[in-house]
């Protein structure tokens, strides 16, 4: 289907604002809206006209609850759980139960050491989780960036595996390149070296579903959904699905 | 109460992992948007839920906002009612077979005022848009109203108000069209709006 016939894209685009756009055609429609500014564009109006009727809606003021698990789940250090766990495992433990432990522990590890099939954990332990790779390589063919995201994560992990030169005052913005051809759409920013997590606007498997490159241009600040890569790709290579 | 152009600096400073901006921003519009997903979930604690996937979204890709594209208010409803429209349209079947308990919801449903055709009304007073819809019929504005306030699609407005399916579209797409007319023979500018 041609979204950017004028008429098409004016009707799809109201009625993925009204929200009356459903189902499948709804999903296929976003995923044009990823990489389509006219297609964002013709929504960013029409909620406009829309977002005039929200004034009137009552206000409700959401419980504290609300905002501390947002914090929880955004800004919590990483090493906060494991110790919380501890401390409740020693609390709940007695030094004669944790005898019990220990020697219940070490049998498991005297079995699993000469039986590993015993749990049925052997082969699982081998297997890497579903994810979305790339490896882009440099003009001369060397591989320079490793990208890889869990298949229903938001983060995506970046590792230089060589320097790349970042000319002082740009960046080097890493795009996603769908398979149909269509124009490629930002993912988030590199390091110049060593590695680096980025943020993603959607899951990996909404982002990447379709992509079947990945590509690094050098841009003068971070693009934006819309943009688009402003010269060559210093670096590219394959995207692929890792299941 | 920020203004628009606040609002969009703090979305910047957002997107470049400020969290005082952030809580600033949540601060502002949390109220405003779980009235938005409220009135289409009629549930509070599932509005929660989604208020706060809505600002997960809004922490990670703040750095997607174009004010040229839509205002700061307008981009946060549209994340909010689209993670909103979502949760309804996939908790359908768990819903069918729950009954509704939320004192909220039922106090909502008994107070006309806050029917999506009242929300309506007090919209197009409050845009100063009223007599140029009266022109529309009160069965297409309330099928303009059901699909905004409630999240419904054509099918289930159809059903709300007994409807043929054809006739339905037609309403909605004529809502639409003389939205779009009013708004702009009134001159409402678009940053005004949010």
């Amino acid at each position: 289907m041609n979204y950017l016939l004028p008429e098409r894209l004016e009707r799809l685009a109201r009625e993925y604002a009204l929200g009356t756009l459903a189902g499948p055609a709804r999903r296929r429609f976003e995923r044009v809206l990823r990489q389509t500014p006219a297609a964002v564009r013709a929504v960013g109006a029409w909620q406009e006209r829309l977002g005039g009727l929200a004034a009137t809606v009552p206000l409700m003021q959401p419980r504290d609850s609300v905002w501390r698990a947002l914090e929880q789940r955004l800004f919590a250090s990483a090493r906060v759980a494991p110790r919380g766990a501890l401390q409740w495992l020693w609390g709940v433990l007695s030094v004669r139960a944790l005898g019990g432990v220990l020697a219940g522990a070490l049998l498991c590890v005297a079995l699993l050491r000469f039986q590993p099939g015993l749990i049925g954990l052997e082969p699982q332990s081998d297997v890497l989780p579903q994810s979305y790779v790339g490896l882009l390589t440099d003009s001369a063919g060397r591989p320079t960036v490793l990208a890889s995201s869990k298949r229903h994560g938001r983060l995506m992990t970046v590792k230089l595996l060589q320097p790349v030169a970042i000319p002082e005052g740009s960046v080097a913005q890493l795009w996603a390149l769908p398979k149909d051809g269509s124009a490629a759409f930002p993912v988030g920013v590199v390091p110049g070296s060593g590695t680096a997590t980025v943020a993603l606007a959607d899951t990996s498997e909404k982002l990447f579903y379709d992509v079947s490159r990945l590509a690094v241009s050098i841009e003068a600040a971070p693009a934006k959904a819309g943009d688009k890569p402003s010269g060559d790709f210093v670096l590219s290579g394959h995207c692929v699905k890792l299941w | 109460m920020l203004s628009n152009e606040d609002l969009a600096a703090l979305l910047s400073r957002v997107a470049l992992g400020d969290r005082a901006a952030f809580e600033q921003v949540y601060r502002a519009s949390c109220a405003h948007l779980l009235g938005v997903a409220f009135r289409i979930l009629n549930n509070r604690e599932r509005a929660e839920e989604v208020l706060q996937e809505a600002f997960m979204s809004v922490w990670y890709s703040a750095g997607g906002f174009d004010a040229s594209v839509a205002g700061p208010m307008t981009w946060l409803i549209n994340i909010v009612r689209n993670k909103a429209i979502d949760a309804l349209r996939s908790g359908k079947t768990e819903r069918a077979s729950t009954l509704a308990l939320d004192e909220e919801a039922m106090a909502v449903a008994a107070d006309a005022t806050q029917q999506p055709q009242a929300l309506l009304e007090r919209s197009l007073e409050k845009l100063r848009i009223t007599g140029c819809m009266g022109e529309l019929g009160a069965p297409q504005r309330q099928a303009l109203a059901l699909a905004y306030y409630r999240g419904m699609v054509h099918t289930e407005i159809a059903e709300t108000l007994g409807a043929p399916l054809g006739t339905v579209k037609a309403w909605v797409r004529r809502g639409l069209d003389k939205l779009k007319d009013c708004l702009e023979a009134a001159g409402v500018r678009q940053d005004s709006l949010a």
